[in-house]
């Protein structure tokens, strides 16, 4: 496989380019954390990617691009995330805390599974429009703050970061269908945070 | 046929296309019939509009980070 962009940049960091560095490590500190929380947790996420990227300037000279070089960052702060993992988390893996606003539980459905309360129309449904209100933004990072590390960094990973579930199962070495029950959880309380947000304007 | 709790359970694995063919059409055609559910989608998906757009946390320490980056990668020559 080809990573023309990756090839560029590269290029540049080997040169020892400061603008370079700078660009690789805004591009890419936002999902290396995500990761190193997930495995390590957050006391130790700082350590964990500081560490990441001492290893990959290290190892920047044999890089031969088999991969891209976000999964490489990201496999080197698994790796590195690893070395420090807490014995306890597969524990508590799936371990659900509660959200601010709850999520969309079977209270919301009658018993034949029609919608009791069913979503209404939101005034506001431009992600945009959405975003430049500030007590929205804030709702959200409160939200966001509820979930367990790992349901959050899983979330983080997906969303904003834009990883398949596979390479998400492969570096934090959890199933796929655990995968899939940490995100649709985490989603369905973003979802409930921002549906009482619409109706109340608060958060 | 889906009931409308059935969906909400499915709703994140139709997001991330891990439904089988027989999942995703029967997704399909309960959103065709039902108002409540095309909306809790719609809105399922602006929630992850929004967490895709939400600005991230400055990077704390990144000057000195990429300065040190930097001279390390210099100091190999």
């Amino acid at each position: 496989m080809d990573y023309p962009l990756d090839a560029a940049l590269l290029s540049r960091l080997r040169a020892g380019e400061q603008l370079a560095f700078r660009e690789l490590v805004s591009t890419y500190q936002g999902a290396m954390r995500a990761v190193a929380i997930a495995i390590a947790g957050s006391r130790f996420a700082d350590e964990v990617v500081q560490d990441a990227w001492l290893s990959v300037v290290r190892n920047l000279p044999g890089f031969e691009q088999r991969s891209s070089l976000k999964t490489w960052l990201l496999t080197i702060t698994a790796n590195s995330a690893k070395s420090r993992l807490k014995s306890s988390r597969r524990e508590v893996l799936l371990d659900d805390l509660p959200a601010p606003h709850g999520s969309v539980g079977s209270e919301r459905f009658a018993a034949d599974g029609h919608w009791l309360s069913a979503p209404s129309a939101w005034h506001e449904d431009s992600p945009e429009a959405l975003l430049a209100q500030e007590q929205l933004r804030e709702c959200l990072e409160h939200t966001l703050a509820s979930l367990s590390e790992l349901q959050s960094s899983v979330l983080t990973l997906r969303e904003r970061q834009g990883l398949e579930l596979e390479d998400i199962c492969n570096l934090l070495d959890v199933s796929l269908s655990n995968v899939r029950v940490l995100l649709h959880r985490a989603r369905l309380k973003v979802f409930a945070a921002l549906e009482h947000y619409q109706e109340t304007g608060q958060c | 046929m889906l009931t409308c709790q059935q969906l909400v359970e499915n709703s994140s694995d139709y997001l991330d296309a891990q439904l089988s063919l027989r999942g995703r059409l029967s997704v399909r055609l309960h959103l065709a019939m039902c108002v409540n559910c095309r909306r809790f989608i719609r809105q399922m998906k602006i929630s992850q509009a929004l967490l895709r757009q939400l600005p991230e946390e400055p990077i704390a320490g990144l000057e000195d980070l990429v300065a040190k980056l930097a001279s390390q990668e210099q100091s190999r020559g």
